[in-house]
C-alpha cells in the first residue's frame, strides 16, 4: 500500500503590513477586513497584530474543506464553502499569497450576492498589491447562466467523473443519473483521470455535460468549452441556481 | 523562502523504511525536482522519481500505484483535503 505524505511549503519570511497596503486600505476606507490566505502562507499572527494596531478588525473563518483557519482552496468558490460568511460582514477582502486562483474563488463565493466585494491581493513573495473584481468574471457568470438555462432544456446529458480520490464523485453521478431518469432525460456517465475537455467533442450526441470534478471546470473552464456544461452541485435543482443568480442583478 | 522540509523529508523516508519515493510538485516547484530527487538518494537507500503529471491540491493524487511497487507518494504545497459530500 502506498503510503502519502503532505509538505505544506510554509513561506518562511516575516510577512509585514507594509506601508503600500496601509494606505491601500485605509484609502478605501476599510475598517474590517475578511481575511484568507492559501496554506504557505498562513502564519499570519504578527501581519494580524499589525492590522489590528491600524484599528482594523480582522474576521477570520475556516474552508470546511481546508484543515487551517484561513487557508482558502480553489474550490473554496461557493458561498457555503466556508464555516462562517465573514465576506458578508466585512468592509474589504484581503487575500494573501500569490498567482490567481485561489483569489478567484472568493469572487466566485459571492457569485449570488446583492453586495459583492473586491478581492485585495497582497503577495508577500514581492510586496505587491492587486485588486481584482467582479469584471474579473463577469464572462463566466453570463455563461453558466447560458448553460444553465440549456441544461434545462437539453434531453442528452453526459456525467463526467474523475477518478481522482479527492474529486471522485461516482455515486453522486449515478444520483444524478436516476434524478434525469425521472424527468425523462437520458444521461451517460464518463469515467477519466485528468478530464481533458479537448474529449468532448468526440461524443456529439450529448447536448450538456455535467461536471462532478472539481468546480472550477464548472466556472473556468466552460470559457473554452462550446457546449453547455455546468457543475454538479447546481444540476440537481438547475431551476432554483438560475433563479438566485438571476436575482442577484 | 518556502519551506520544502527536506529534512523532515528524509526522516519520514527513514522511519517508514520506503524504498521507492514518488515526488509531486505543484508546476511552480517542479524545476527543483531534480534536486529533491538526487537529495533523497543522496541521504537514504530509497530510489525516488518525479511525479510528470497535474498537481492540483490534495484531492488530485497519483493513482495505481502499487502495480510499481511505489511505498511513499511525498506531495508538496498542499495539506490535508477534507472531502465534501453530496
Amino acid at each position: 500500500m502506498t503510503e502519502l505524505l503532505l509538505i505544506d511549503a510554509k513561506w518562511e519570511d516575516e510577512i509585514k503590513l507594509t506601508k503600500e497596503l496601509r494606505e491601500h486600505l485605509r484609502k478605501n476606507k476599510i475598517k474590517s477586513v475578511a481575511l484568507f490566505a492559501s496554506v504557505q502562507f498562513t502564519n499570519l499572527d504578527n501581519f494580524i497584530k499589525e492590522l489590528e494596531k491600524n484599528k482594523i478588525k480582522v474576521n477570520i473563518t475556516k474552508a470546511k474543506r481546508t484543515n487551517e483557519n484561513m487557508q482558502v482552496l480553489g474550490c473554496d468558490c461557493y458561498e457555503d464553502s466556508f464555516e462562517e460568511n465573514i465576506i458578508k460582514n466585512s468592509e474589504g477582502v484581503l487575500y494573501i499569497g500569490d498567482g490567481l486562483f485561489h483569489p478567484k474563488a472568493l469572487l466566485l463565493s459571492q457569485i449570488k450576492s446583492k453586495n459583492f466585494k473586491p478581492i485585495i491581493i497582497f503577495d508577500p513573495v514581492v510586496n505587491q498589491i492587486k485588486e481584482i473584481n467582479k469584471k474579473e468574471i463577469e464572462k463566466q457568470i453570463q455563461k453558466y447562466k447560458r448553460n444553465l438555462k440549456l441544461f434545462i432544456n437539453s434531453k442528452t446529458i453526459g456525467i463526467l467523473v474523475t477518478i481522482k480520490p479527492g474529486q471522485q464523485y461516482f455515486n453522486s453521478a449515478k444520483n444524478l443519473k436516476e434524478k434525469l431518469k425521472k424527468q425523462g432525460k437520458k444521461s451517460y456517465i464518463f469515467i477519466d483521470n485528468n478530464l481533458d475537455i479537448n474529449q468532448l467533442e468526440n461524443y456529439p450526441f450529448i447536448q450538456c455535460w455535467v461536471n462532478t470534478a472539481c468546480p472550477r471546470i464548472g466556472t473556468d473552464d466552460i470559457l473554452n468549452i462550446e457546449k453547455p456544461l455546468i457543475n454538479i452541485k447546481e444540476a440537481f435543482e438547475p431551476i432554483k441556481a438560475l433563479e438566485k443568480l438571476e436575482n442577484e442583478k | 523562502m518556502y519551506n520544502l522540509e527536506l529534512d523532515r523529508l528524509i526522516q519520514e523516508i527513514k522511519k517508514r523504511n520506503s524504498k521507492q519515493v514518488l515526488i509531486q510538485l505543484p508546476d511552480g516547484l517542479k524545476k527543483n525536482s531534480n534536486e529533491i530527487v538526487d537529495f533523497i538518494e543522496t541521504k537514504t537507500n530509497a530510489k525516488a522519481f518525479i511525479w510528470f503529471g497535474s498537481c492540483f491540491g490534495a484531492c488530485d493524487l497519483p493513482l495505481g500505484l502499487d502495480i510499481l511497487k511505489i511505498d511513499l507518494i511525498v506531495q508538496w504545497g498542499h495539506n490535508k483535503f477534507n472531502k465534501e459530500g453530496w
